[in-house]
């Protein structure tokens, strides 16, 4: 049964698309088979893996299970991950979600038939609050969210919060990590040391610093291990993935959240 | 398509086309190895047919590096490329993924040394390899099937994105042992490409370029190509009997048709069984012996009288030199299940029974395999191909059958012996002797080969299916009798061995325990002869020999 992981934040900017391309490439190096779903009009994630943004069919057939699912679905680049790639359709997610029965359910049910193919899935998502977003937390297991350390990202994240706790959606853990950070400012050190405070459980040790690495990934179109490897983005994210997957597992041995059962691991 | 295996024109060298695939379809060049790879199959090819391929495969000058085994689905290039070193290292040593044979490019892998000799499955660590081996190899030994020495240099594809679009090799291989660059030696330069999901159409797209370099598609994989080099059929040896007859035939010369085919068998198996490989070659060897034994006597009207009594009497010694080595392989193949019968408290106790059997069976397959090797089998095999070469010339006067059409003479002779199966079978009780079921069971199996080797030819599959279907069913319950009287047999000849050994006494005593309970069964069998009898001498079975095998 595959673990769904999606990054999310109602802002943009943050590092979502940079955290899920470091991490699914760091979780199929690891040897589990890996799948990462692009859902940002934007294509991002798509970009980065070098595919062309088109999908046969569109997004409109895709929540409408006309399309077979697999047969979307491109090999990347790195071994055992690949991409189910977003296109300009995607902009009318929320429209295509609209049209069907019980559309918070219908990104699950997407991903149903790929639950025993992927060990993770990880959902790139918009930044938005909107149908898409509640079908993206029906279908998690755990939220990445991406905070920079500034007073009104903090916002954001309590607003987060809030939402999750209105729509009952206890079953989804939150993760919370900060990105870009810059401990040379010390609004950043401030924030990070208050948010720790506020929210112990939600706040993941892990750290992402503002690096020119991350940056540069757009440019070579590789992750930050293949940039730099060791150095300082390379390093917090595999401490982030580490840090996600002890989370999880914790989570599966206490009652109450989605219990994952053992991950298959990757072929060639 | 998601897979591309093309060969190269003759001569062609790989550096060039290498470079030529780079200007011409944008392809990228990787890692480049030297490999040792040895691939394995079992003697009759089961690993082929179930569309697999296990090859071990090593860095060549590793130094003290072991290797892998690795285990994928045909044609099997994944033995050469580097994703096997990262499924190794990545994952606890064998990588779960597609199943290799399902029709994915699945890997199992695990790191091994070269085995030196034939490899069971059972022996290799534990895991989805050795599980998917034994399911298709058990119970015969992998054995060697080819070396290669090979030179792979890894490429990518590229689409205008720079995304890659499919992987693959060009590999320049040549049999173990060969110098190298030499002409006569080299196997076909290859180029495997395997499309990534999602862009199968983009990779039959590049066909006709890559035709267009005089590649053409490689009729057999590596595995296949090495093996023939080697002077084996990569196909493996069967030991299937399907010699096609002619009703009208003569039958002299349908009795030599199949009975060289079934020669063939037993020349096939004798080297294995006689190196005792593993237990199918001296199964195999003495299924053919009995066959042949079969036609000698129920086909005797087409030899001359003492001819045939020279050569049955020179096959049955020759079967009768394998017996003890067969039944005691079987013991021991069977043994949990056997010493099961006793019960768990006696399992224990019946430890030294499993060493006395093994210590005869070693000594047994030493006797078979001299017997097998020897001047007494060879002059045989000789004289009997004589025989054969010179049967449909031989003068017809003391061979009254030789020259009748086989048809009429081996459906009378099915008839024959089913009757007699039936009047025998008839009169069997409860407490008759071991000795009348014993007997029907020889006449079962001369019943089941005649309509396997003549039958089934003559009259096609349809019209001996049921009743072959219906023997075997009675053959299962007087086999099950046999069994378990050969193995009270051999169990209370053990005695003598037994008492003498450190736990003796208490064998002995489970020894009788299990004895009791194979006792139990063979009354069981006896119980369960008439219901199973009752069919095959029943009305259909005997309408359809005695009206449909004419």
């Amino acid at each position: 049964m595959s673990q769904v992981l999606a990054t999310y934040n109602i802002k943009g900017g943050v590092g979502k698309t940079s955290a899920a391309v470091n991490l699914a490439v760091l979780a199929a190096r690891g040897g589990a088979r890996t799948l990462l779903w692009d859902l940002d009009p934007q294509a991002a994630a798509t970009y980065l893996f070098r595919v062309k943004p088109r999908l046969r069919g569109g997004s409109r057939k895709l929540v409408r299970l006309r399309s077979e699912v697999h047969a979307l679905i491109k090999e990347t680049d790195y071994a055992g991950l690949d991409l189910l790639p977003a296109d300009f359709s995607y902009r009318h997610l929320d429209l295509a979600l609209d049209s069907v029965k019980k559309p918070t359910r219908r990104l699950a049910r997407v991903l149903e038939p790929l639950a025993d193919e992927y060990a993770y899935i990880f959902l790139d998502c918009p930044p938005s609050i909107s149908l898409v977003s509640e079908s993206v937390f029906e279908a998690a297991d755990a939220l990445l969210v991406p905070i920079i350390p500034a007073t009104l990202s903090a916002r954001t994240f309590a607003q987060l919060s809030q939402l999750i706790e209105q729509g009952r959606l206890a079953q989804v853990l939150v993760l919370a990590f900060f990105s870009m950070l810059d401990v040379r400012k010390s609004l950043h050190r401030e924030v990070m040391a208050r948010l720790r405070a506020e929210h112990p459980r939600e706040l993941l040790g892990a750290a992402i610093p503002t690096a020119d690495e991350v940056e540069r990934m757009g440019e070579t179109r590789t992750s930050v291990a293949e940039i730099a490897p060791g150095g300082r983005a390379a390093l917090a994210y595999e401490a982030l993935w580490w840090d996600v997957r002890r989370r999880l597992a914790a989570t599966s041995t206490v009652s109450g959240g989605r219990s994952p059962r053992p991950l298959p691991r990757r072929g060639a | 398509m998601s897979e591309l295996e093309l060969v190269a024109p003759p001569g062609a060298q790989l550096a060039r086309l290498a470079a030529t695939l780079g200007a011409r379809v944008a392809a990228k060049e990787g890692a480049e190895r030297e490999l040792e790879l040895r691939f394995y199959d079992t003697f009759d090819g089961r690993l082929r047919r179930a569309g697999l391929v296990l090859a071990h495969v090593r860095e060549a000058g590793a130094g003290g590096s072991p290797g892998r085994l690795v285990l994928c689905a045909r044609p099997g290039s994944e033995v050469l490329m580097a994703a096997a070193d990262q499924a190794v290292a990545g994952g606890a040593g064998v990588a779960a993924g597609a199943d290799p044979g399902a029709g994915a490019a699945g890997l199992a892998v695990v790191p091994a040394v070269a085995p030196q000799g034939p490899m069971f499955a059972r022996d290799l660590p534990a895991g989805r390899l050795r599980d998917r081996l034994a399911t298709v190899s058990s119970p015969r030994a992998l054995l060697g099937l080819a070396e290669v020495r090979a030179h792979v240099l890894e490429l990518s594809l590229r689409d205008r994105l720079e995304k890659t679009i499919a992987r693959g090799a060009l590999v320049s291989a040549q049999p173990a042992g060969q110098s190298p660059g030499s002409p006569a030696a080299a196997l076909r330069l290859r180029l495997h490409l395997r499309a990534l999901r999602g862009y199968e159409a983009e990779l039959v797209a590049l066909r006709g370029s890559l035709e267009a370099l005089s590649l053409t598609a490689a009729g057999e994989p590596l595995v296949d190509e090495a093996a023939r080099a080697a002077g084996r059929a990569p196909e493996g040896v069967s030991s299937a009997i399907s010699v096609a007859l002619l009703a009208t035939q003569r039958s002299d010369a349908a009795a030599v048709a199949v009975l060289r085919r079934l020669g063939e068998v037993v020349q096939a198996n004798r080297a294995g069984a006689i190196a005792a490989l593993d237990p199918e070659f001296l199964h195999d060897l003495r299924v053919a012996l009995r066959r042949t034994r079969t036609v000698l006597k129920q086909l005797r009207g087409v030899f001359d009288p003492q001819a045939l009594a020279h050569f049955r009497e020179e096959f049955r010694w020759l079967a009768g030199q394998t017996s003890a080595a067969r039944d005691l392989e079987v013991q021991l193949a069977e043994w949990e299940a056997l010493a099961a019968l006793a019960g768990e408290r006696w399992r224990a106790d019946l430890e030294p029974v499993a060493e006395v059997l093994a210590r005869r069976r070693e000594l047994a397959l030493r006797a078979c395999g001299r017997a097998l090797g020897g001047e007494r089998a060879r002059r045989l095999a000789f004289e009997f191909g004589e025989l054969l070469d010179g049967l449909v010339a031989q003068d017809e006067s003391r061979r009254p059958d030789a020259a009748r059409a086989i048809g009429a003479l081996a459906g009378e002779r099915i008839r024959s012996v089913y009757g007699r199966m039936r009047r025998r079978g008839g009169q069997i009780t409860l407490s008759s002797p071991a000795t009348d079921y014993h007997e029907l069971r020889k006449q079962g199996k001369e019943l089941r080969y005649l309509l396997e080797l003549f039958g089934r030819p003559l009259f096609g599959a349809d019209a001996v299916r049921e009743p072959i279907g219906v023997l075997k069913d009675l053959q299962d319950v007087l086999g099950r009798h046999q069994d378990r009287e050969a193995q009270i047999a051999l169990l209370a000849s053990l005695a003598g061995e037994l008492a003498r050994m450190p736990g003796g006494p208490a064998a002995l005593m489970a020894c009788g325990v299990l004895i009791e309970r194979l006792h139990e069964d063979e009354l069981a069998a006896r119980r369960e002869f008439a219901e199973r009898f009752a069919p095959f001498a029943g009305g259909r079975i005997r309408a359809l020999i005695r009206e449909g095998l004419r």
